[in-house]
């Protein structure tokens, strides 16, 4: 399974942010996407995402022939985690596992999930307001995760999070990324390299995949910053 | 002084033109016309700028001129006591609330704020030049009227001219003492959260300055002009002590805090929505719900949220219940009345429409629904799959028209029980029509405001209202019903007319919003 995207293009009154994206990401994989601040990154995600009308190209999912994005296909992990605040962390999970039912494969109970994502259980009945930065991030993720999309982006997700979940969520985002597609926004360039299985860059409003064969940690690092300087 | 007064003045104009032009860009077509160089466009900038000094001088004159027409002149007409006296007696009383409770020194404003707080601006410079400033503005813009109403009520040309200076004269000793308090206690006055002792004060004052010419006792001229006199010099006294004080950036890093910013004063600032929001939220750990899918989440969300959509519906049923109640009795006591309530149950429905949409708390629903629910729930996609987002739709629908019904029922029965109790009438149609119109009301603002909410969505990802359309069609609801008050039509006629219009309404607009919200329900990026 792959996702297409063929010569997108996004205005923003006259400012062109992205000029004609053309990219393949595949099953299996996790992309890091890298750009400068103000690249378009977010757009990106949020045209993928549909919440933004594009001004020209296409993409689809191609699984032996294309087809258009459903919304159970994208699960969309934002910086600034957003939680219905007027539910507990259990509530929130029975409605999402009761709307997603479809789509969830081998159905947990309500603790489990809990327990995958390290939510303590004195923590699982508080209302969602009530919840940490990094706890509502966990929640998102968790979420978005259940619902098992075909494709997920993640909009800088491991920034809030201390270090010891940040290495839990890195472990968890791998053991799971055989069945998705897993883009990934950082600023973090050690992330990236450590997490991701390719880098591309964005970069004046196109994508572009940095070839890392033959390349050590430092002289990958190197090209990275000469493509962002490109500007 | 004079260069850092310029400064921030250049930047309040500054920001007021940008809010004027953002405003301009809010509007529906236009937003989509005019572009975001727009900021940068010397032209509209020039005329933005006009608009800001203009609205600077009309607030200079238009609040003053108000106030001492409808609080001073008007009402040293209204008793049998010396109007001139009457008029100083008044005016001294507010003066001495105005003082505790309108100090410009300690309003915690936005300009302050971003002036100080965030660009760092010489605390001192910045605040006895824009006192210097506002005082100026309290004299000019009171001298032509102090004069023209004070010669009305034929008080001496020489005291109307001086009553300006008795208001900044006393604005300043207040602040003499504030300064005070804050250096000997710390504690920073803040004019938009006084403290119970003031709130007293002014009611008493007030008390005193309305209740005392009832009893004929009022500030007698002579007593005026020793107060005058006696002030005069205090005033300057709090001058020398305003220019003394030193501390102004320690005092106002207490006083500008976001939260004393955008509070009270500016109620509709989003953050203070949102906070309040988020506030309204009721949990004790035992509202759950046995329903399944999003039948159990909206359940959850009106039981956590009950006393900001029930409550207020109960405490307008009650006062309807008593109006009704009073209305129903008046017939006994006023016999005269009769004809006329009967007359108005048969010709003043049109006015029931403007009551309805008062009475109806869609936008508080919406509102909250966005902030508490909607602003999280969109981000998800599946929550804007078709089968979710109706799903929720409905359960909503069914939640607002219910809340609304209550005490559209109680009016609707109201209605027709005056009709009945004063006299009847000839076609017993007119009870139903009545009761099923007022209800019909009810039922279309429910439609009304959630079906806006579903094809406009008008708040942001930061719980901001951007959209200028959904602003137009709220200005529009609220023109079309006030309109209607003037309107006087058979009971019969325009109670059929508007029950089909209402059904007509609601059901064009639900077959609109199961066709179309799926695509317009979204976060506004």
């Amino acid at each position: 399974m792959e996702l297409v995207i063929e010569n997108l293009k996004k205005n923003f009154e006259k400012k062109e942010v992205l000029k004609g994206i053309d990219f393949r990401f595949e099953k299996g994989k996790i992309y890091g996407l890298l750009g400068r601040n103000g690249a378009g990154k977010t757009t990106l995600f949020n045209c993928l995402n549909q919440d933004l009308e594009l001004d020209g190209g296409t993409f689809c999912i191609h699984d032996g022939k294309n087809r258009p994005l459903e919304a159970n296909d994208i699960g969309y992990v934002l910086s600034i985690p957003n939680v219905p605040e007027f539910l507990t962390g259990r509530e929130f999970l029975k409605f999402f596992l009761e709307i997603n039912q479809k789509q969830v494969k081998g159905q947990k109970t309500i603790d489990e999930y809990f327990e995958f994502m390290n939510i303590d259980s004195g923590d699982r009945d508080k209302l969602l307001k009530d919840y940490s930065h990094g706890m509502k991030n966990k929640m998102q993720m968790l979420v978005n995760i259940i619902a098992n999309p075909n494709i997920l982006l993640l909009d800088e997700p491991l920034t809030s999070f201390d270090v010891v979940v940040a290495e839990e969520m890195k472990e968890m985002l791998k053991s799971i990324k055989n069945d998705h597609i897993i883009i990934f926004s950082t600023h973090i360039m050690e992330l990236a390299l450590d997490l991701c299985d390719e880098i591309v860059v964005l970069n004046k409003g196109v994508l572009e995949e940095i070839e890392n064969s033959g390349l050590d940690d430092q002289e990958l690092k190197d090209k990275i910053i000469d493509t962002l300087r490109e500007a | 002084m004079l260069n850092t007064f310029t400064i921030s003045f250049r930047l309040k104009n500054t920001y007021k033109a940008n809010s004027i032009i953002y405003s301009i860009k809010g509007l529906p077509i236009l937003n989509k016309i005019l572009p975001d160089r727009l900021y940068k466009s010397g032209g509209l900038k020039v005329f933005a700028n006009i608009v800001s000094v203009l609205w600077e001088i009309i607030g200079t004159f238009l609040g003053k001129f108000l106030y001492v027409l409808l609080m001073l002149f008007l009402m040293a007409t209204l008793y049998d006591t010396n109007q001139a006296d009457t008029f100083l007696h008044i005016f001294t009383l507010l003066t001495v609330i105005g003082a505790i409770s309108n100090t410009y020194m300690f309003n915690p404003t936005k300009d302050k704020y971003y002036a100080i707080a965030l660009m760092n601006m010489d605390a001192r410079k910045y605040a006895i030049s824009n006192y210097a400033y506002s005082m100026l503005k309290v004299i000019v813009g009171f001298l032509p009227f102090t004069v023209l109403f004070g010669l009305g009520v034929d008080v001496p040309l020489w005291l109307c001219i001086l009553m300006p200076f008795f208001v900044v004269a006393m604005k300043m000793f207040a602040i003499f003492y504030d300064i005070w308090r804050y250096k000997s206690t710390g504690v920073v006055t803040n004019e938009n959260s006084l403290d119970k002792f003031r709130w007293i004060a002014i009611a008493l004052l007030l008390a005193l300055a309305y209740g005392l010419p009832l009893i004929h006792v009022v500030i007698s001229r002579t007593l005026f002009i020793i107060l005058l006199a006696a002030c005069l010099p205090l005033g300057i006294y709090g001058l020398i002590q305003i220019l003394a004080f030193q501390d102004y950036k320690k005092l106002y890093k207490k006083l500008l805090t976001p939260d004393n910013v955008y509070m009270v004063k500016n109620a509709s600032s989003t953050d203070v929505i949102r906070k309040n929001m988020e506030k309204s939220i009721e949990y004790d750990g035992s509202a759950t719900s046995n329903k399944e899918g999003f039948a159990y989440f909206h359940d959850l969300f009106v039981k956590r949220h009950r006393k900001l959509l029930t409550k207020s519906a109960q405490k307008q049923s009650f006062f309807l219940l008593v109006t009704i109640a009073a209305v129903l009795a008046v017939p006994r006591f006023v016999p005269e009345a009769t004809e006329i309530l009967n007359q108005i149950t048969l010709t003043f429905l049109p006015y029931f429409v403007f009551i309805m949409y008062m009475l109806n708390r869609g936008t508080t629903i919406t509102q909250a629904m966005f902030m508490n629910c909607d602003h999280s729930m969109l981000t998800y996609r599946v929550y804007r799959t078709p089968k979710v987002l109706l799903g929720v739709f409905k359960e909503r629908l069914k939640t607002m028209i219910s809340i609304n019904l209550v005490p559209a029922g109680i009016i609707g029965i109201g209605l027709a029980l005056v009709l009945f109790t004063t006299g009847g009438t000839d076609d017993p149609l007119n009870y139903l029509v009545l009761f099923v119109s007022i209800n019909a009301m009810s039922i279309f603002f429910s439609v009304h405001y959630l079906v806006l909410y579903y094809f406009l969505q008008p708040y942001t990802i930061s719980t901001e209202l951007k959209s200028g359309t959904y602003k137009v069609a709220q200005v529009l609801t609220y023109l079309v019903c006030y309109f209607m008050i003037n309107l006087r039509l058979p009971t019969i006629q325009f109670g059929i007319a508007t029950t089909l219009f209402c059904v007509a309404y609601t059901a064009i607009s639900l077959v609109l919003v199961y066709r179309y919200a799926p695509k317009t329900f979204k976060i506004r990026l």
